[in-house]
């Protein structure tokens, strides 16, 4: 059972976080030619996309800290430095996406929409700043991977 | 903009209560060690999500917030609230901003 775990996890990992991390990256450039070009359409309609797929695979993505937590409570491993470093990373990574990410996408997209409205909506970010917080996220992730791999101080051969 | 409660909270918390009681009912009957496995992390994700994503409303008052904060049954009581007082709420909000 451990090693099915471990098999979706590995698979939820590089199907959900793959595509967040792509489309996320992609997010603020494009945000970027869209503001500059007002009657550039086709960039809203990609912007769209593009947070649509952060969305979607970002609630895709909660199978891989399940799957991974199941997996390493079947491998008796919960208590290692590595994997709790990795959780909180992880933690912190989810955090960053959920709270931060996400909603400043979405602001973004509700900017030209609501510029009508007399009272201002909150700010949407600069696209620099997006790219800080994607670029931060990604780090995240990264470091996650290679703990994941290196997995130091372990002493399972798995 | 939101007029009833957005799906992903409803969602999370049907997954908050079903985890528990197949975990529950895993303890106390045949006790496979990998349900727990996949189950505790399961409900302990779902429970953390619903308390994140209830704060983060905007239409929803603090006593909603605290409800949902409750183990097990809390997104489930939250949601009950926001249908009932929801749709009021919201449109009171619209009033104030336009």
């Amino acid at each position: 059972m451990t090693k099915l775990f471990l098999s979706l996890h590995v698979l939820a990992a590089i199907v959900a976080v793959g595509p967040v991390t792509v489309a996320a990256s992609m997010f603020p450039a494009m945000l970027r030619r869209a503001l500059g070009d007002s009657g550039d359409g086709d960039a809203w309609t990609t912007l769209r996309t593009l947070h649509r797929i952060c969305r979607v695979y970002a609630g895709v993505g909660i199978a891989v800290p399940v799957l991974g937590l199941a997996t390493a409570s079947s491998l008796g491993v919960l208590g290692e430095v590595w994997l709790i470093t990795s959780i909180l990373l992880t933690g912190a990574a989810a955090g960053v996406l959920a709270l931060l990410i996400l909603p400043a996408q979405d602001r973004a997209l509700a900017a030209p929409a609501g510029s009508a409205s007399p009272l201002p909506a909150p700010t949407p970010w600069t696209p620099g700043r997006l790219a800080m917080v994607t670029g931060i996220f990604n780090l995240l992730w990264a470091t996650v991977t290679v703990l994941m791999i290196i997995r130091p101080g372990s002493t399972t051969g798995v | 903009m939101h007029h009833r409660p957005p799906s992903h909270l409803r969602i999370a918390s049907h997954v908050e209560l079903i985890s528990l009681i197949v975990m529950l009912a895993n303890v106390f009957t045949v006790h496979i060690e990998s349900i727990s496995s996949l189950m505790g992390p399961a409900h302990g994700c779902a429970y953390l999500f619903v308390v994140i994503a209830t704060a983060r409303l905007r239409q929803a008052p603090t006593t909603v917030k605290m409800l949902a904060l409750i183990p097990g049954v809390g997104g489930l009581l939250a949601l009950r609230q926001l249908d009932r007082f929801g749709p009021a709420r919201d449109n009171t909000e619209e009033v104030i901003l336009s």
